[in-house]
């Protein structure tokens, strides 16, 4: 129970809040610590530019401090936790005195760098005496939440460098939002304030050793990383709204158990996309449902593609060989005892076409199935050319839908041979679906290519 | 970093478009002389194939589509026309080297050789070429359904 008090601490913003803690059940004052986390989170969100990532002391300090008078003083609105970053001073001196003989450890911090440094310090020893204090909630919820702070940043990587040390930022401020074992308010309150007072103490620590350039790009680093919070995993309910600058980013938020550098979020990014459309893929490959692993998927992906390509290049070979063996008919038609006249729709594209293939002027005729019965007379028909022309084109369409939705055609050879094909199907295999009926003839070419291989 | 995320459009359009643009090529073949000649089949057979691969990146998407692109380029090389493509409004992003090991080497190597087989697959990314591989099978089944009817329509028994 005592554990919990100290996980959940929320950020005090209001003074009845801050009263009823006194009386409250642990309970309660989870719930009410969620809604001033949602607070904070929400002044943290509109309160932290993107220039405080760059090591703007004064926004970074007015956060933090905010967090801390609202210890002390609940401020009226959120305007006021941009407020004095002098007064964090005081404040840190008040909870010393507060608390007590935790107080020594504290000491007096006159500038952040010690502060962080005594929080660090402080789970180590604040711990046990902090049990004395669960009798008083209100002091236990401060050294709570100092607790946590000093926990959080104990938990995050504890390195010496600056450089590891703004990795271990970008690393503290999604692992810990990414933690689990917290409940997730509490979780999500304690991570941002310990990115607050680490990307503090990470103004301090980087301004003494690292060069510029490295700085820059680790805070770009961090930056990215930030820039990849937002969509809702289930756990963080909370408002993780991108700020504008990123909004043409992917917001990635890391999971839990990740890693969490910003090379490897956008591997995870990446990844993901690939293994999407992976999945896209394997819809359309016939047959690859069964298989897994990306290795195997692709191989059967080359293999179709491989085999697509090749029937196209046997199709076209038997076409060259059959035109060849052919003379098309100009007055060659379906006639309408084979496919009952429909509408005429104008199809403004086909008369284009309809120009090329009535320049040809070769006579050719068509061989027809015996079910044909042709002879139908060219010369009305050239009239009506263009108009049974565009009736054509819904024919196509309107293959995969019904038999019997048959238009006139034209003499146009080739576009008939198309419809004749299509008939011939129909007429083959009447009792077959439309939709098997093209697979029909496309079963036999690859038996066609055994043969022939 | 990519732009937001899109669902992904493998639109192909109906088998008529494409029926119009390969039989508007064929009518091109034969109006040629030579077309028609016994010999050299293979050559017609080559010039069959070449309509029909153009033909089918014509009337799947022109240049919206990286592959149908580069077919198209091809093609005009080796007629040696000059094809001149209209701007894409999304600019090119050119392959990203990071540090880290992004790359799979078994994946790699799958993903070489669907870049040989796709056209113009040399130039992208895995997640874009997968897209386009996606909509290059699309067309392909497309094309090889028309030309199966065609091919029945033809010789029919």
């Amino acid at each position: 129970m005592d554990n919990e008090l100290f996980m959940n601490a929320g950020v005090l913003s209001h003074p009845s809040e801050m009263t009823s803690l006194s009386s409250s059940s642990p309970p309660a004052m989870l719930n009410w610590a969620s809604m001033e986390t949602h607070l904070l989170e929400q002044s943290i969100t509109h309160n932290v530019p993107r220039d405080c990532f760059f090591g703007e002391k004064s926004t970074e300090q007015s956060i933090f401090g905010s967090a801390l008078n609202s210890l002390v003083s609940p401020p009226p609105s959120e305007s006021n936790f941009s407020g004095g970053g002098a007064g964090e001073n005081y404040v840190i001196r008040e909870l010393v005195g507060d608390l007590g003989n935790i107080g020594d450890i504290y000491g007096a911090p006159a500038s952040f760098g010690n502060g962080s440094g005594s929080c660090y310090a402080a789970p180590m020893m604040s711990s046990p005496p902090l049990d004395a204090f669960s009798g008083d909630s209100r002091f236990a919820e401060r050294a709570a939440r100092f607790s946590c702070l000093g926990s959080r940043s104990f938990n995050g990587r504890r390195t010496n460098g600056p450089v590891a040390e703004t990795a271990s930022i970008n690393g503290e401020m999604t692992r810990v939002s990414s933690n689990s074992a917290l409940k997730p308010p509490a979780g999500e309150s304690s991570g941002e304030s310990s990115r607050k007072r680490k990307a503090k103490s990470k103004e301090h620590s980087p301004s003494t050793a690292s060069p510029s350039p490295n700085l820059s790009k680790e805070v770009e680093g961090k930056e990215d990383s930030d820039s990849k919070r937002s969509r809702k995993s289930q756990e963080n309910g909370e408002n993780t709204k991108s700020l504008d600058p990123y909004k043409d980013f992917i917001h990635v938020r890391a999971r839990r158990g990740q890693a969490t550098d910003s090379h490897s979020l956008a591997e995870r990014v990446r990844r993901e996309k690939i293994s999407e459309r992976m999945k896209l893929l394997q819809e359309l490959v016939p047959g690859c449902n069964k298989v897994t692993g990306k290795a195997l998927m692709l191989d059967e992906i080359i293999n179709y593609v491989q085999s697509l390509q090749r029937q196209v290049e046997f199709l076209s070979m038997k076409l060259s060989s059959v035109n060849t063996r052919l003379d098309f008919n100009m007055d060659a038609l379906m006639s309408k005892d084979i496919f009952p006249s429909s509408n005429n729709q104008q199809v403004p594209q086909l008369e284009s076409s309809s120009h090329i293939l009535l320049a040809d002027h070769h006579s050719h005729t068509l061989q027809l199935n015996p079910n044909d019965s042709s002879n139908n007379i060219m010369n009305p028909m050239e009239t009506s050319e263009s108009r049974s022309f565009n009736s054509q084109l819904p024919t196509l369409t309107h293959l995969t839908d019904s038999i019997s939705q048959f238009s006139t055609y034209s003499e146009d050879d080739l576009h008939s041979i198309i419809h004749m094909g299509f008939a011939q199907n129909q007429i083959r295999e009447p009792n077959q679906v439309h939709s098997t009926s093209f697979q029909g003839p496309s079963n036999q070419v690859p038996s066609h290519m055994k043969a022939e291989l | 970093m990519a732009s937001a995320d899109k669902p992904i459009n493998t639109d192909v359009p109906e088998k008529d478009v494409f029926t119009l643009h390969f039989l508007q090529s064929l009518s091109n073949l034969r109006r040629q002389n030579t077309f028609n000649s016994p010999e050299k089949t293979n050559d017609r057979v080559k010039k069959i194939k070449k309509a029909a691969y153009v033909s089918m990146a014509r009337a799947a998407g022109g240049t919206n589509r990286l592959w149908s692109r580069a077919l198209l380029r091809r093609a005009a090389k080796e007629n040696s026309k000059v094809v001149r493509f209209p701007r894409r409004k999304k600019r090119v992003t050119c392959l990203r080297r990071r540090r880290s090991n992004r790359r799979d080497p078994v994946e790699e190597e799958e993903a070489e050789r669907l870049r040989n087989l796709v056209p113009g697959g040399g130039g992208m990314e895995t997640s874009k070429l997968m897209e386009e591989t996606a909509h290059y099978i699309k067309c392909l089944s497309m094309q090889v359904k028309v030309m199966q009817c065609l091919v029945d329509g033809l010789a029919p028994k």
